[in-house]
């Protein structure tokens, strides 16, 4: 068999030969794992290797990311008679991010998307569709274009939606049967701003 | 001694958050992507790779690697399919440094440290086979750290473990053709011991760095 031919080429090799080739390999990689795993991967330098190298730098994590656009809030409350629908969104910088929570007073149809500028009428990216009384949660926009809720009231009775925003939007836009326009935003001292009519 | 807050990479090599977030999401059967994260997660994962450059180091004929790669594939597809299949979690660093080990372990046999330090070497095929059984544990591990749905499970872990098949055959021509090329030198043999300690270097790199991810994040 082909396995005894395996190691037949170190069959001569001495034992010393081997037990310190093992106990190197050993220490070697304690060494390195010391050395650049451990700064590298986990910020931790205790033979400051990690840093003489610059290997620390791997270790840091972009924990905040710096918005250069103004910071706003928005409060928003629709009301849907039964199958009525409403489509509330924002303007958002790719990489923008926006915080949001909403409350329903009945379950409704939701579906959150997004239609990057410059897609076909009617193009969007549908990122949550569900039937719910409530989501909250966070959203960083993968593209520029608009980003929002499509709400629609499944029940028989009339549904009020609190919608609740901050982040780096520009403007909100209310879509609905008859409505159709857009809303003022708050600035971070929940003054009006009437930036958003545009 | 800079602390440096960092979240850290733990696993030898975890599937990144955009596949996890697909796993998560996933009900029913979807056997193309779970076929490529297995295939994925073999062509990607360093552990599983220097395991397999050990096992077929002096594996001169293609009968004898099929067999030696057919045993590991016995044990690693066994354990994957009863570890997820029974929802049997073992810990991942304690999985992840015997599959370390595994690597040291088959090192040292290529190099005769068994005969020529403890007088005798264990079976080889059996060997193989065991750490096999350890391998599919820690794809076992992988694939349960997202909760996977239970409907489409069988069909999904199938599929998973077909595209790990499907990955190792790719990696293990990659590693075939290397080695066997590099068998044509006539340095091979005089550089062949030293390789095989840089092997057992590097999985004891993988398993130092596990056994440091149990004391401290476990």
């Amino acid at each position: 068999m082909s396995e005894q031919l395996s190691t037949q080429e170190f069959r001569q090799t001495s034992v010393k030969k081997i037990a310190v080739a093992s106990v190197a390999s050993l220490g070697i990689a304690i060494l390195v794992f010391v050395g650049a795993v451990l700064p590298a991967e986990y910020g931790v330098d205790p033979l400051g290797t990690g840093d003489a190298l610059g290997l620390l730098a791997l270790s840091q994590v972009a924990a905040i990311s710096a918005e250069a656009s103004e910071y706003k809030r928005d409060f928003s409350e629709l009301k849907l008679r039964p199958s009525e629908w409403a489509e509330y969104t924002y303007r958002l910088e790719e990489g923008a991010t926006m915080l949001y929570s909403w409350t329903a007073s009945g379950v409704v149809a939701y579906n959150f998307h997004s239609a990057p500028d410059g897609a076909p009428p009617g193009y969007a990216e549908s990122f949550d569709a569900q039937e719910s009384d409530s989501a909250h949660g966070s959203y960083s926009a993968p593209f520029t274009g608009v980003h929002g809720w499509y709400w629609e009231n499944l029940g028989q009775e009339e549904v009020t939606i609190s919608l609740s925003t901050t982040g780096f939007y520009r403007d909100a836009h209310e879509a609905r049967d008859r409505v159709d326009g857009y809303h003022s935003l708050m600035d971070i001292h929940g003054k009006s701003l009437q930036d958003g009519s545009k | 001694m800079t602390a440096v807050a960092a979240s850290v990479t733990l696993a030898a090599h975890p599937m990144d958050t955009q596949n996890a977030a697909f796993v998560q999401g996933v009900s029913g059967p979807a056997p193309a992507p779970f076929m490529y994260l297995g295939a994925k997660h073999m062509v990607t994962g360093y552990d599983h790779l220097l395991f397999l450059v050990g096992v077929i180091f002096f594996l001169y004929r293609l009968r004898d690697v099929l067999l030696y790669v057919s045993l590991f594939t016995l044990g690693h597809s066994a354990t994957l399919l009863l570890g997820v299949l029974g929802g049997i979690e073992v810990n991942a660093f304690l999985i992840d440094a015997i599959i370390g080990l595994s690597v040291c372990y088959k090192a040292f046999e290529n190099m005769a440290g068994f005969e020529r330090i403890f007088g005798r070497r264990p079976n080889t095929k059996g060997a193989v086979f065991v750490f096999g059984l350890f391998h599919g544990m820690g794809l076992a591990t992988k694939l349960q750290e997202f909760t996977v749905t239970e409907n489409g499970l069988v069909a999904n872990i199938v599929s998973f473990n077909v595209g790990v098949e499907m990955g190792q055959i790719l990696a293990l021509t990659a590693v075939l053709i290397v080695v066997t090329y590099w068998r044509t030198w006539p340095s091979f043999l005089r550089h062949s011991f030293l390789a095989n300690a840089v092997l057992m270097g590097g999985g004891f790199i993988l398993t130092v760095q596990q056994v440091f991810g149990y004391v401290f994040y476990s």
